[in-house]
Parts: structure tokens; sequence; C-alpha cells
């Protein structure tokens, strides 16, 4: 007789909930008038995503090594797994929010109907007036739902099946533009090819590992690794084609080269969530691959994740340098950035894995408000991205010229921002973990990276508004909230980072 | 009041703040609150200044909140206020009052005063964190932050292209210079686990000399990209396309001697290492000089000001290169010449003001007649500079000069203390050219200019300075000393009997001055000629800043910027962009060259492949080799 | 059991290079039917290996679904758009190919050299463990207890294709305004409009594609036989030429 494991439903709640708030979502488009769908979906999505949050608040307090692993043992339910579950409900919290602005363009920055041909006269009626599809907010909520499985599975199997789980809408949202359909629909295709070419080499990692362990779950991965019997080489291989696999989700070098494809087209709201929040996830399931699996074998991987990660800084800063579109620009930093991620992955011990989880939240933020003010600066076409349209910026509206420095000037990592708070936590773990090697080429490659950011700053504050400067839109409450939200996360964990340090430190703690 | 030294900063960082996002609503008060915000830090200062001296440990620290925690490492936010830093901010916020004053004034006709003096405060704040911070995270954020209000402050005049890029070349050789610093940083952290000045100070025995030597390069890198010195000199003359004041107060009297403050604080550290000591009196030496030659060759009044603020802060960098006693009489000497310096910045601001925004001294010239005041304020600071006793820089520039002299090694007294000497001969020589130039001889100006003197809101603080300029160096030269040591290293007991005495070095050192300046008066007495004359190498080469600016160009710009070029391009078009560019260039389909702006996914799987090849190689290549 | 047998030994080496074959022919095909077909020749080869390592469910799995089902459907997508030649299979990047057959055959070699190296000296064991109440149950045992909850989680999966087909095939049908009989032939007779029915696509030996236009008398193709959606197939100067029957020449 089979019985099903025992399951702690205490702690899977917050997964429980947004996997079955996203399904009632597909059923709400369904039943809900059109013109009332957006506003229902959207507070239905955030109040789910606040349950899951009270869940996973309410959890923290009682996480033991006993009660951690569950469902089967797919599942371990640790204070690493908390944060990062509470870090990726707060940012898809404040995605959210721009995804249900609609006061900017009539409709929201969603299409209506992606089958209609580009071009034809029902798409430019469309793109005028109809109010956008509402079906983004359940694949955002099964998105984040994977998410939340993916920094918290405790088998390989169980990660790969979330790692779909939270790709294949992403894939689908990217496709959804309202304006610049085209560059959009192409973001998704590549996107989506390239991320089941990756899928694929993860997939084929995890055979050759249950071939070396005749397991999948990390503990016993680990114990196998630890009592090193037989040819590990198997294991290597393995581990190599899961790392390209996690790579490509956090957009190392040179797994990176569809990001300034993808967070172009993507519709913005959808490019802060998955630069926010995909970003911390897929560094949440690469560093419980390697902590809690791969520990043993740090001597191996160390040397080529610390090349790719150096690879990562340079690629991501120099290339920076050259762009002209802004959503480009912020896609190579996030490729700079993933590789400072990276270095502090590479730290390793609880001190490189709480600069990792400070930086997470630190930068998503960050990231999110950047998106966020980018959806402001429009023109008739939509969103004006081209640099050269920021010109004088400063002039048409300073408060939002100001707040757009600041989150740059925090990118940059200059003092009493977020920014110089995460690398400074990140680079002091690597020297202590003895990075410093590492450590170097982060900080010529964010002197680099200082660059490009300093030089939009220039020219929205020391330039005239030309004829074709935009107007920045006033936001509605929505934006304004996430706006405010990050900016003032900016400035808060600059100024006293401690808070959420201490917590990090708290969590940084994994059970296996 | 020193129990409250937050406020010191917050108060100009709070009007930076009411300035620059009020609107045009300030427009018409927002100077007089920019002018007031330094001032009230400058009482503020001298009430804490005076507070210190009845203090028993003569410090006062102080623990705003801790800014950052993790594992056994921690760094505050503290706040120290020593007679080193004492001195600092009662100089930033003095003369800095002066010079916002002056600047009323001079930017009175500019419509973007507000903002202007929005900068102006962000920069007097940032500075002043720099001083007061109590360790080397605190000293960085300030100097962060002062960076930046200097790069917004050069190309405040955005619609001149050259200040756009004086800008650039501002902000990326200071990178450079961050970069040491930061790494410097986190190696302390590394090897220390604190950034904390007195835990640092106290450790730095126990490190070994290798990495003292590293510590102390990193940290003169950064000093040296703040303060303009060699290698990183060629930002600062550049930067004199911002407006006047932020001259006269970021790159001559303040932010540019950060660097000197960065090292006389870290005076433990550069003590325990002797080689170190000999590479800082070097840079010292080699930029003194060359900041003399360079600005005995140029025509452009507020260059000539710039290198030779870059000549002056050589000598500051040989005082703390020397050692023991030399760091008071750098400290001392960068007081003086924050006084002297501003005072002759806003002169030529005030010649500027006058003479229609002229600034080539080939085109000044009798102007002494028409701007009295400014020329007797100026002629002030030109006496000071070169060292005329009684006024401040005899006082303060000799002494180093003797220090120079008294080194253990006889060749080192020899070679640095002749630079120094040599130094104030030519100082003597360009300042002279420069005032004589201006004020003096026959008119050479260009048509339709009517000088006249400045309004009172600007010649008020140049008599202000030019008083500082006489008495600064006479009454500060051994009160200061004595009141700088515990932070600073007492002079030794013990004298170094030096190759020279001191009464030959006194002599000798005026005797170079009045021949220089009595050289210059004869040539230059007559006026100059309006073309660039044929001249020999030497002067050539002066007037190409002594070709480093062409050397900076090929060794570092171009390399750098076909790196760039070469990733873009591997990055944009693929492995087979090149064959395919030109394809495309020769072909000109343009349908091809659509495609190719927009990357193809099957390159982009092929570069995860190869990726991928190289990863698994690579893991193998461990395992297996 | 575990111990490899002959038959197994001989099944695999007839099979083996069938799905090698049929893999290398899938990417090389020109034609995307063909393409499809040498998919499943592969597919079919490794249901077999399946089954022949005593994984009789999922070998059947692999025959049912991916061969039957998922390549049925595939075949009947690639029909119902219409197989196209013309679809170009020229690589314009220079380089390409080559570079990545030999990054391809360098991972190959990677993993085969890594894998040999690390299975020379195996020995298999716990297949008599796993199978020991049957394969199908031992696969639903796991499949309810340890990993029950990727396995409800895979559901997610599905929904969120179903809803994403629907969101980027679906168009909803806008509103089409009554018109009445008269005003309808009122328009149809309008200037500029041409009122009878259009001519249908052209007929040819060589082609009977919908998409190439019908000749008119003067031997100009016909705009008005094709779909303004098509593109115009071009016709080749041969086609184009007069029949000889029309030109009476031999």
């Amino acid at each position: 007789m089979v019985k099903l494991p025992p399951m702690d439903y205490a702690a899977i709640m917050p997964l429980l909930i947004l996997f079955g708030a996203a399904c009632l979502g597909v059923l709400i488009e369904a039943f809900v008038p059109r013109r009332a769908r957006n506003i229902t979906q959207l507070l239905f999505s955030l109040a789910a995503v606040i349950a899951a949050m009270v869940f996973v608040v309410k959890r923290a307090g009682n996480v033991t090594a006993a009660n951690a692993i569950t469902a089967g043992g797919a599942i371990t339910i640790d204070k690493a797994a908390l944060f990062l579950q509470g870090s990726l409900l707060v940012l898809a919290f404040v995605s959210l929010l721009i995804f249900g602005e609609r006061t900017l363009e009539q409709g929201g920055a969603f299409v209506a109907q992606a089958a209609v041909t580009v071009g034809s006269e029902k798409d430019k009626e469309q793109a005028a007036k109809s109010l956008g599809s509402t079906e983004v907010y359940p694949l955002a909520l099964f998105s984040l739902a994977g998410m939340l499985l993916f920094v918290a599975a405790n088998d390989l199997l169980t990660m790969f099946v979330a790692l779909e789980v939270f790709s294949l809408p992403l894939y689908l949202l990217c496709a959804l533009a309202r304006r610049k359909r085209l560059l959009s629909q192409e973001a998704a295709l590549k996107y989506f090819l390239l991320g089941a070419y990756a899928s694929a080499f993860f997939l084929f990692g995890v055979a050759l590992v249950y071939g070396y362990a005749k397991a999948v779950d990390f503990a016993s991965i680990h114990t196998a690794a630890a009592v090193g019997a037989g040819n590990i080489t198997l294991l290597i291989t393995g581990l190599g084609l899961l790392a390209i696999g996690l790579l490509f989700k956090v957009a190392a070098a040179p797994f990176h080269v569809w990001t300034p494809d993808v967070y172009q087209g993507a519709p913005t709201p959808v490019t802060a969530f998955m630069a926010a929040c995909t970003k911390a996830a897929a560094f949440g399931g690469l560093i419980r691959v390697l902590y809690v699996g791969f520990d043993g074998l740090g001597w191996q991987f160390t040397p080529v994740l610390g090349a790719i990660a150096a690879l990562t800084v340079m690629v991501g800063a120099v290339l920076a340098v050259t762009q002209t579109d802004l959503k480009r620009l912020l896609a190579y930093s996030s490729v700079a950035n993933a590789g400072y991620l990276l270095i502090g992955v590479l730290a390793g011990g609880q001190l490189g894995l709480q600069s990792v989880l400070f930086y997470l939240v630190a930068y998503g933020l960050t990231v999110i408000a950047a998106f966020a003010l980018i959806t402001l600066v429009r023109d008739a076409d939509g969103e004006a991205t081209h640099l050269s349209r920021w010109a004088g910026l400063g002039a048409r509206s300073p408060l939002f010229a100001g707040i757009f420095t600041f989150l740059l000037l925090a990118f940059a990592g200059i003092p009493l921002t977020s920014g110089f708070m995460a690398k400074l936590s990140v680079f002091g773990a690597a020297v202590d973990g003895g990075q410093t090697w590492l450590v170097i080429f982060g900080v010529i490659s964010s002197i680099i990276l200082a660059f490009p950011y300093l030089r939009v700053v220039v020219m929205m504050w020391l330039s005239e508004p030309g004829e074709s400067t935009p107007s920045v839109s006033l936001p509605g409450v929505l934006t304004s909230t996430a706006l405010g939200v990050g900016t003032i996360a900016t400035l808060v964990l600059g100024v006293a980072p401690g808070l959420l340090l201490d917590l990090a430190d708290k969590a940084a703690a994994f059970i296996r | 009041m020193l129990s409250n030294l937050w406020l010191l900063i917050a108060i100009p960082a709070a009007s930076a703040a009411v300035l620059l996002l009020a609107g045009r609503k300030a427009d018409r008060w927002g100077h007089w609150l920019g002018v007031l915000a330094p001032a009230a830090s400058f009482v503020l200062g001298l009430i804490a200044f005076f507070g210190l001296r009845d203090l028993p440990g003569r410090a006062a620290e102080q623990t705003l909140w801790t800014f950052f925690k993790s594992g056994d490492m921690t760094i505050d936010f503290g706040l120290l206020f020593d007679p080193l830093t004492a001195v600092f901010v009662l100089l930033i916020t003095g003369v800095g009052s002066l010079i916002h004053l002056y600047a009323v004034g001079y930017m009175a006709h500019d419509e973007g005063r507000r903002r202007f003096f929005g900068y102006f405060n962000l920069f007097v704040a940032a500075m002043l964190l720099l001083v007061l911070g109590n360790n080397y995270v605190m000293l960085y954020l300030g100097w962060e932050g002062v960076g930046l209000a200097s790069y917004l402050l050069i190309s405040f005049w955005y619609n001149r292209p050259s200040a756009a890029t004086a800008g650039k070349k501002a902000f990326l050789m200071n990178r450079v210079g961050d970069a040491g610093f930061a790494i410097a940083i986190f190696l302390m952290l590394a090897q220390l686990g604190t950034v904390n000045y007195n835990q640092v100070f106290s450790q730095v025995g126990a490190l070994t000399t290798g990495t003292v030597l590293v510590l102390g390069l990193l940290l003169l890198l950064g000093a040296c990209g703040k303060s303009g010195q060699f290698p990183l000199q060629a930002w600062l003359p550049d930067a004199m396309e911002g407006p006047t004041p932020v001259s006269a107060l970021i790159h001559a009297a303040t932010m540019v001697t950060a660097g000197v403050y960065l090292i006389a604080r870290s005076n433990p550290i550069f003590s325990a290492n002797s080689t170190l000591q000999l590479i800082v009196v070097s840079v010292g030496a080699l930029t003194l000089l060359m900041g003399c030659i360079i600005g005995a060759a140029k025509d452009d009044i507020k260059r000539v000001l710039a290198w030779s603020t870059v000549s002056q802060i050589g000598y500051m960098f040989l005082g703390v290169g020397l050692g023991g006693g030399a760091y008071a009489l750098a400290i001392i000497h960068l007081l003086a010449h924050g006084f002297f310096k501003a005072n002759m910045f806003l002169g030529a601001g005030s010649v500027m003001h006058g003479m229609q925004d002229q600034v080539d001294i080939r085109r000044f010239g009798g102007l002494a007649k028409y701007m009295k005041i400014t020329w007797l304020t100026f002629m002030m600071g030109w006496l000071a500079i070169i060292g005329l006793p009684p006024l401040s820089g005899f006082f303060t520039k000799e002494p180093i000069i003797a220090a120079a002299f008294e080194q253990h090694d006889a060749w080192k007294s020899w070679v640095f203390g002749g630079a120094a000497l040599l130094g104030a001969g030519l100082t003597a020589f360009y300042m002279t050219r420069l005032f004589v130039l201006t004020f003096h001889g026959p008119k050479r100006w260009t048509d339709g200019q009517h000088p006249h003197e400045s309004p009172a809101v600007m010649w008020i603080p140049l008599v202000l300075l030019a008083i500082g300029s006489v008495v600064a160096g006479g009454l500060m030269a051994s009160p200061v000393a004595k009141w700088l040591e515990p932070p600073l290293p007492a002079a030794p007991a013990e004298e170094v009997h030096g190759v020279l005495g001191h009464t030959a070095i006194t002599v000798l050192s005026l005797v170079l001055t009045v021949l220089g300046a009595g050289l210059a008066w004869a040539l230059f007495r007559r006026g100059t000629a309006l073309e660039p004359q044929p001249a020999g190498p030497v002067v050539r080469a002066a007037r190409a800043n002594l070709y480093t600016d062409a050397f900076n160009e090929a060794v570092f710009e171009k390399p750098g910027s076909w790196l760039t070029r070469a990733l873009v391009y591997v990055d944009n078009k693929g492995i087979d962009g090149v064959v395919n560019g030109l394809a495309a260039l020769v072909g000109g389909g343009s349908g091809r060259l659509r495609r190719l702006q927009t990357g193809f996914v099957r390159s982009y799987a092929l570069s995860m492949l190869a990726g991928g090849v190289l990863v698994l190689g690579a893991l193998l290549a461990v395992r297996l080799g | 059991m575990s111990a490899v047998q002959t038959g197994e030994i001989i099944t695999f080496f007839i099979l083996a290079p069938l799905a090698v074959i049929g893999a290398l022919g899938m990417v090389l095909a020109r034609n995307a039917v063909h393409s499809a077909l040498w998919l499943i020749l592969t597919m079919l080869s490794l249901g077999v290996f399946y089954i022949v390592q005593a994984g009789p469910f999922i070998g059947m799995v692999q025959i049912i679904v991916y061969t039957g089902a998922i390549m049925m459907l595939f075949l009947f997508v690639l029909m119902l758009v219409g197989r196209d030649a013309s679809d170009s299979v020229i690589e314009t990047l220079r380089g390409q190919k080559v570079v990545g057959t030999l990054l391809g055959v360098g991972l190959a070699g990677l993993m085969a050299t890594g894998i040999y190296q690390a299975t020379r000296d195996y020995t298999v064991v716990g297949l008599e463990a796993a199978n020991k109440d049957g394969n199908v149950q031992g696969l639903a045992k796991l499949i309810f207890t340890n990993y029950v909850f990727a396995f409800e989680v895979t559901s997610a999966l599905l929904i969120t294709a179903a809803v994403g087909a629907m969101i980027l095939a679906h168009q909803e049908k806008s509103g089409v305004k009554a018109v009445g009989q008269v005003a309808k032939m009122r328009e149809r007779f309008l200037p500029g409009n041409y009122p009878g029915p259009k001519p249908g696509p052209g007929v040819f030996a060589t082609s009977n594609s919908v998409a190439t236009p019908a000749k008119l008398p003067d031997g100009n193709p016909s705009q008005r036989s094709i779909s303004p959606i098509l593109p115009t197939r071009e016709l080749t100067a041969a086609e184009k030429a007069d029949k000889p029957t029309l030109t009476g020449g031999a």
C-alpha cells in the first residue's frame, strides 16, 4: 500500500496559495466582465502575494532542522529558502503594481490580442484603444510560484520542474508588449529557444549526477561526493551541465547573449519582473546547488566559475559602454551584476551567502524602480528608450530625472545607496573567502560601468531639451508606489542596511 | 557641539537638497541660502574647535549608527573630530563661505545660479564628510561625493563642448585613483578586519612589509587621482572649464588637497615603510617641477594657476612623504595655500568678470589702474606664493624645502632638496610672468573692452582672503604644528644635520626667488607677443603639457577603445560578424543589414555552446589533468 | 538479470546506428516533414532501448506519446501550415555551420570521454530493487510519494501552456456591423471596385500552389487571382514563357 508522504502544509502554504490563485486567475478571465478584469485580477494577485507572504513570515519563526524537509523530501523550507521566498514575494508585489498601471497608456503595457497580425489595421486599432490582456496576472503568478518552488527545491528533479514552471510563463509574457510588437515577439521566441536549449543541458546534467549518486536529492549527492567512491568524473560532468542551465538563467557570460534582446523587447513591467525576480530565483537555485549539493567539490568548480564571473563582470561592463538604448544598457548592467553576485557566491561560507542574499534584494528593488521610471518617459509611440531622447530630461522634469539619477548612482555603487552596500558586502566577503583576484576584476568592472551610468546622468541634466525630448507622463498611483518603494529602499538600504543584513545573516543557513 | 558633529554635514546637505528640489520658486533667495549654509557650518566648526581645546584627549568620536555589520566585521557611520579634522573643517567652511559669497556676484547673470549653489553646497557637505569620518569607508563616501560634485560643476557650462570633455576626463582619471583606494579598503578589511582609523593604525605593525607597501601604494594612487599628482595630473588643468568659484574652492583650496589629507591621516601606514615614503617624495618632487615648467608656458590665466596648484600640491606631497615633523609642515602649507590660491583664483575671476571672460594673459596688460582692489589683493597672493617674507608662503614653503634637505641619505637631500629649491625659483618666474602680463605693461586688449572693478560682494571676499594670504603663514606656522600632534607625529627631538644649514637654504631660496621674479619682470615688463613664438624643445614640450596627454592617449585610451570596439563587434555580430559585416557593406542588402542588427538566435546558441564546451573542458581538465 | 545479455547487445548495435542516423537526418533534411519522420525513427529506437533495459513503461510511453501523439500532431501542423520547400535552409552566416559542427563534435567528444572514463569499471546495481513490484508499480510509487509535489506542479505547466496557446493564437471576432443588402450592392458597384468574381489561382503543369497567379490573356500574371495576404510566387522564366502549343512552335 503506497501512502502519500506527510505534507507540512504550513510550510508549503505559500506555494499552494500562489498556484491556487494562478488557477483561479485563469477562471477569473472566463467569468469577470472585461472592463472589471484588470482591477479584479490585480487586487486578487496582490492579495495572493500578501497571503503567501503572511505564511512565509509566520513560518520564519519556527524553522528547525527537523521540520524543514517536507513533501517526501522534495522541498526544503529552511531559513535561506524562506528569505528568498520572502524577497521574491516583495519584489513580485512591487512589479505587479507596474503590471497593473493603466493611466500611462490606454489599456496598459500589454497587447489585447497577441494573435493579431502586427502592423495590420486591426493592430493599430487595438494598440490605440483596446484594453490590455489580463492573462498576464495568472501567468505572473504561475511564474512566481515556480520561483518559490525553485529556491526551495530539495532535489534536482523538483528543481527542473520548477525551472520550467517559472520559465514558460516568462516566455509568454515577453511576447505581449503593446508597442513594438515585432521586437517583443522576437524576444519571446529567442528567449524560448535558448531557454529550451539551456534546459536540455540542465536535464542532461541531472541524469549524469543521478548516474553517480544514484539519487537526485542534495543530501545524497553531498554524501556521495563526500564519500567519493568510484570515478567522480561523472559527477563533475553532471555539475558542469547543471551549471550551464543555471548560468543561463542568471545571465552569466557567455550564456548572457539573450539578455539584451529580451530585456529590450519584453514589455517593461515584465522586464522589471525578470530583472528582479528571475535573478533572485536563479541565484537562489544556484547557491542551493553549489552550497548544499556540491559543497564538497568547491576546489573543482571554483576556478571555472571564477573565470566565468570575471568574464561576466567585464563583458557586461564593457558592452554597456556603447549601448544607446536604456533598456539594453540596463540589460548589460544586469549581466555585470550577475557577475558581482557570482563573485559573492564564490566567496563561500556564511559571509558569502549573506552578501548574496542582501545583494539580490537591494539590486531587485533598485532595478524595478529604474524600469518603472522608464515606463514614464514616453511619446506617441510608447516608451522612448533611446538614450538621445532622454537628453535634457532634467529640465523637463527635475523630480523624475533626480530619482533616475539616484538610481543610476546606486547601480554605479556610489556610497549612501544600496548599490554601494551590496557591492561592499559581496566584495568584502570575496576577499574574506580568498578570492581577491575576483574582487579586482569586480572593482575594475564597476569603474568601467560607472561611465555609461554617468553619461546618462550628464545627458539628462546637462543638455538642453530638444524637440524630440519626450515628456514624462505623470504616473498613476500604482507606478508611483512601485517607484517610491524602490527608491526609498535604495536609499534606506544604503544608509542603514543593518536590518536587512542582520536578517540575511540569520537566514544564511541551508538545511541539508 | 562636539556631541552633534553631524550638524556640520547636515546643514549644507539639507540646503543642497532644498536648492536642487525647490525648483524655480527658490531662484530669488536660493543663493543666499547657499551662502548661509557653509557659514553656519563655519560657526559650528569654530564652536567645536574651541570645545576641542579643553577636551582631555583632544578628539571627539561619535558613532551615529552601525552602517554595516557582517560576521565580526563592523563598519560604523562614525565621526571623528580631532585637531587634524578641525583645521580642515575650518578651512573648508571658512574659505568656502567666502567663495560662496563671491559666487553670488560672479554667477549673478547665470540662469543656473540656484542649481550651481545646490551643487556647491553638496560639495561642501561631501567634503566635510570626507574629513569628519572616523574610518576609511566614511572617507571613501565623502571621496566619491566630492568627485561627483566636482564632475557636475566642471561640466556646469555644458554647452561648451570643452567643459563636457573636461568633466569626462576628470571623472575617468579620478576613477582610476578611486579604484586604487577602493581596493586598499578591501585589502584592509581582508588583512585587518577593520577600517576604523585607530584600529587600523594600531595593527599596522603586525602587517608584513610587502602588505604595507601595497596598501600604501594603493592609497597613494587614490591620493594622486584626487590631488592631480603624477601620473594622474592631466585632469586638473582641464577642470578649469568650470566656473571660477569652482576652481577656487574645489580645484585649489579644498578637494584637491584631499589626497594630502588621506596621506596625512594614514601617516602610521606611510611612516611604517621607507620605500613607500621615498615613492611619495618622488611623486611630489616630480610633480612640483612638472607643474612649474608647464605653468611657465601657458597663456590661459586659469590654467597657469591650475598648474601652479599641481605644483604646490607637489610640495605638500613632498612634505607628507618626508614623514616625521614634515607632515605638519605639509598641512600648514596646505592651509596657507588654501588662502592665497583661492585669493588668486577669485582675483582671476574678477579680472575675467571685468574683461568679458577673456582668459588669455597675452590679451591683458595695464589692468592695475582699472581694477585697484583686484590688483592689490592679487599682488598679496602673488607675493605669498613666491615666498617673499613675511608673507605666508615664506613661513610654510621654506620649512618644507629645509626638511627636504634634512634627510639621512645625502643623495636624497641633494635630489629632493634641490628639486624643491629649483621649484621655488621657477614658481617665482611663472607667477611673476602671470602677474606682470596681467596687471602691468602695455594694454593688449581686444577691441571693446571696458575693464571695471567688480561689485562689493565680490571684492569683500577678495580682501578677506588677501589678508589671510598675508598673515596666515606667520600666525599659523608654529602654533598649528603643535596643535596637530598627536594625530600627526611630532618632529623628532634629535636634529638631522642636513647637507646645508638652515640659513644657507633660506638665503639660497630667496636668491633664486628674486632671480626668477626679476627675470620674469625683465622679460615681460614690456608685454609679450600676441602670437605663439617659435621656441626650443623645452618650451614646446611644456606647452604640450610635457606630452603627458599624448602619452595617456597612446597608452591607455586607444587600446581601451579598441578593446571595447572589438568586444562589441564580436557580441553584436556573432562569431562570423567580421565576414558578414564586410558582406553587408559590399552587398548592401537592406534586409541583410536589418538582420545584422537584430542578432541571430543561432549565433547566440553557438556562443552558448562554445561556453558549454569551455566549461566542461575546463572542469574535465581540472579533473583529469 | 542485470548482466548485459547477448540479445540486448545485438539490439543495441542494430538500433544505435539507426538512432544516430535518424538524429542526423532530422538536422540535415531540407524538408520539414522529412525531418519529423527522421525524428520518429530516433524516438522509436530510443523506445526500444528503454524496453530492452527493463524499463517497459517508459519505453511504451516513449512510443505511444512521443512518436504516436506528439510527432503526429507535429506532422499535422506542418501539413496545415503548408510545407514550402522555398523556405531557405541556406546558412547566411559564414562559418556558422563549420563552427557549430566543430563545437558540437567537441561537446560530444568531451561528454563521451568523460562518461566513458567514469563508467568503464561500473557495476550496475539496483535494477532488481527498483523493479521489485513490477516496473509500473515502482514508478507509480515514486511518482506518488517522493515526487508527488513535482508531479502535481507539472499541471501548472500544462495550464500555462494552454493559456499561452490561447493568448498567442486566439483572435476574438470583431463585431461585424450588419449591413443591408442594398448598401452592400451599392458598395460593390462603387467606382474603383471590381464587381465581378475574382479569377482563381493559376493551375499549371508545374505548380498548383494557391500562391501562383493566374495568367491574363496577354500572358501577364493577374494580381486579382491570389489572396493579398499571400506572397506572390515568382514564376520562373520557363513558366512565364508561353507554351509551345500556344506559339505554334516546335
